[in-house]
């Protein structure tokens, strides 16, 4: 259980739950970045074997770099915000335990990056997905795009940066249900429950042989 | 069909039968969209092989085994499902989608584009920490650009802005 000013964190049994609270769109703060990786730390020593990570109200679910804080990034500290951007995403995708984006509703650009980084993805009707880094002359999600979609759909939704509403992304498989916003927190948890009601040695492992299934490493064994 | 290029992005536009080399060209643009009429097969491909790992890339290996195996034909919804093209309409919507599709990528900034782009195509080649570091080498070199700054300053001030590729 915890807080800062822009996240809460707290666990119910085996369920840990992380809120980013920075309205009005949830934009990533550095508060947010600190937030998700002391929670997955405590939560670690509580014991906790899934994640439920979301945004609060209805309008997102992140949204996002700062576009203020990165208009003001120059060649010396760009550097320091891709890293403290890394360490979140690699947090998550590390950890051992499978975490659950619940997509109450916009997910783009670095905030469609923290949810393609989590192992599952549910959304509401009023999710929103945009890899809109293209619309503002940058890039993000190309990485997880292309390893979730293939080439094709990848390459369709980063190159216009276009907005992927709930039902599409459900068909495309970035989103895994879709419900009701009232019944978004209630799915993710039973998804959360469901993955902590099973062995977390052989959860762990599974999550890690997903993420490395697809990387090129020419060993013939594992072929 | 016709192949439209805009800011060095090349969008195939498939109207009717798409086979043999019409088909090998489809793979190697950046997007495909089709009227609902069109037809796709790998039959008299010249290289089927570069096709097979062409459609792996594009769409997973199911799916390129789907489509390259038994090389039988797949209509436009089909095609949609696999992924292959991204988006059909009504044959006689065609043109106009295509126009309005070639006006929205004019309408981006150029240098991302391209950075699209190249990191799509290195990303299942690398490992994902060499991938990222490809994808954190285009971004630094974007956010220096004055496209950046132009369309930061005009999402402040909700306006449109024109993007000069510098």
């Amino acid at each position: 259980m915890g807080d800062n000013a822009h996240t809460r964190w707290w666990t119910d049994g085996p369920v840990g739950t992380i809120v980013l609270d920075n309205p009005p769109m949830n934009v990533l703060s550095d508060e947010n970045r600190r937030g998700i990786r002391e929670a997955l730390a405590e939560f670690r020593d509580a014991g906790a074997r899934a994640v439920v990570l979301t945004g609060a109200g209805e309008r997102a679910f992140c949204g996002g770099a700062d576009l203020k804080e990165e208009e003001e990034l120059t060649a010396e500290t760009v550097g320091k915000f891709l890293k403290a951007g890394d360490e979140t995403f690699r947090a998550l995708r590390e950890y051992d335990r499978p975490i659950v984006a619940a997509v109450n509703g916009w997910a783009m650009g670095g905030g469609l990056v923290l949810a393609l980084w989590c192992d599952v993805r549910v959304g509401s009707t009023r999710a929103k997905l945009g890899a809109v880094g293209v619309k503002v002359g940058l890039m993000a999600s190309n990485v997880q795009l292309s390893r979730l979609l293939f080439e094709s759909r990848a390459r369709d939704l980063l190159l216009t940066g276009r907005t992927v509403e709930a039902e599409e992304a459900h068909r495309l498989g970035l989103l895994s249900s879709v419900v009701a916003p009232e019944a978004l927190m209630g799915e993710a948890t039973a998804w959360a429950r469901d993955i902590a009601a099973r062995p977390p040695d052989l959860v762990a492992a599974l999550k890690r042989a997903v993420n490395t299934a697809l990387d090129p490493i020419a060993a013939p064994s594992r072929r | 069909m016709e192949i439209v290029e805009v800011a060095g992005i090349r969008v195939a536009l498939v109207a009717g039968a798409c086979v043999g080399p019409d088909f090998e060209r489809a793979l190697e643009v950046d997007l495909r969209i089709a009227g609902d009429g069109a037809r796709f097969s790998t039959a008299g491909v010249a290289d089927p092989v570069a096709c097979g790992v062409r459609l792996a890339r594009l769409l997973g290996e199911a799916r390129a085994k789907e489509l390259i195996l038994a090389g039988r034909a797949i209509d436009a919804p089909g095609a949609l499902r696999l992924g292959l093209v991204t988006r059909v309409v009504p044959e006689s919507a065609l043109g106009d989608t295509a126009r309005a599709l070639t006006e929205q990528l004019r309408a981006l900034p150029p240098l991302a584009l391209a950075a699209v782009r190249d990191a799509v195509r290195a990303v299942r080649d690398l490992t994902p920490e060499a991938a990222l570091g490809r994808e954190h080498a285009h971004f630094r070199r974007l956010i220096a650009t004055q496209d950046h700054k132009a369309a930061v300053a005009a999402f402040f001030e909700r306006r449109e802005t024109a993007f000069t590729g510098k």
